[in-house]
């Protein structure tokens, strides 16, 4: 269990993922990966895999036909999910963009 | 007056180069960077993670990458990290 | 809003189209649980994720340190809940047939 202090909670207002003059950031990355498959890790090592239906400015994240994969093995599947964005380590492409 | 680099634009020069990121916990990545933004979110290519465990270290492949900024503690530009 | 739709626009959205329903919540410190989301909460959703559960089920995952760790599952139930938001994983609605 990943025991370092708790990110900035929801409680300023929504920061928006600013936009940045070249390309290659987070929100053109967001753009391209909305609707393909993705890797979603948490700090404490838990993944979740499935379609990224979409995200906000907290890295809060909706997936459909996600599975939770456990040190390698799947412990859980849900139709859809509600990922609270303090918790996500990372988001990864799990496919071709 | 030393001239002032600003640890952004730092940063903003290693956009197309390998980064080393080092996490608050015992975990790290490496990566070529793509982009960034004001909270340090970090776009990242052909990257690997490395998990330091008390067994060993655990690497992981990983394409195109969004890596939260909240977690990060340290970036060194132009290194291979752990292996190099 | 037109529940039919199973577009949403944003994360949340999930959560507004599973008001009255039971959904499954997985906290920190391996707590999981289902329980009614209360529709009169909503405003308190948005902003934390703090959220108001009914008719509450909660599995406890109790791993016992020793040789050979073993995992033991305590279960209660509770009539109605506050869950503070920061505690918060993972919200899943229910299943539904699209």
């Amino acid at each position: 269990m990943d025991e370092s202090p708790p990110p900035p909670d929801n409680q300023s207002p929504p920061p928006p993922l600013p936009p940045t003059g070249h390309t290659g950031s987070p929100t053109d990355f967001l753009k391209g990966v909305v609707g393909k498959k993705v890797i979603v890790r948490l700090n404490s090592g838990v993944d979740y895999r499935g379609v990224l239906s979409c995200l906000d400015g907290y890295m809060n994240i909706a997936l459909e036909q996600t599975e939770e994969h456990v040190e390698g093995k799947i412990t859980n599947r849900y139709g859809d999910a509600f990922i609270r964005g303090n918790n996500v380590l990372y988001i990864s492409a799990a496919e071709e963009l | 007056m030393a001239s002032q680099v600003l640890p952004l634009e730092l940063i903003d020069k290693c956009i197309g180069s390998r980064i080393w990121v080092v996490m608050k916990s015992e975990r790290e990545f490496t990566g070529t960077l793509l982009g960034f933004d004001d909270f340090v979110n970090m776009v990242l290519e052909d990257v690997t993670e490395y998990e330091i465990t008390p067994q060993g270290t655990k690497k992981t492949k990983l394409a195109q990458t969004l890596l939260n900024g909240n977690n990060i503690c340290m970036l060194i530009p132009g290194s291979e990290g752990p292996d190099s | 809003m037109d529940p039919s739709s199973s577009g949403i626009q944003e994360p949340f959205d999930l959560i507004r189209l599973s008001l009255s329903e039971r959904v499954f919540v997985k906290l920190r410190g391996d707590r999981e649980m289902t329980g009614i989301l209360h529709v009169r909460a909503l405003k308190h959703m948005m902003g934390h994720m703090n959220l108001i559960l009914s008719d509450v089920e909660e599995t406890i995952m109790i791993v016992n340190e020793g040789e050979q760790a073993t995992v033991s599952v305590a279960k209660r139930k509770m009539g109605m809940l506050f869950v503070r938001g920061d505690g918060v994983i993972l919200v899943s609605p229910p299943s539904r047939t699209q």
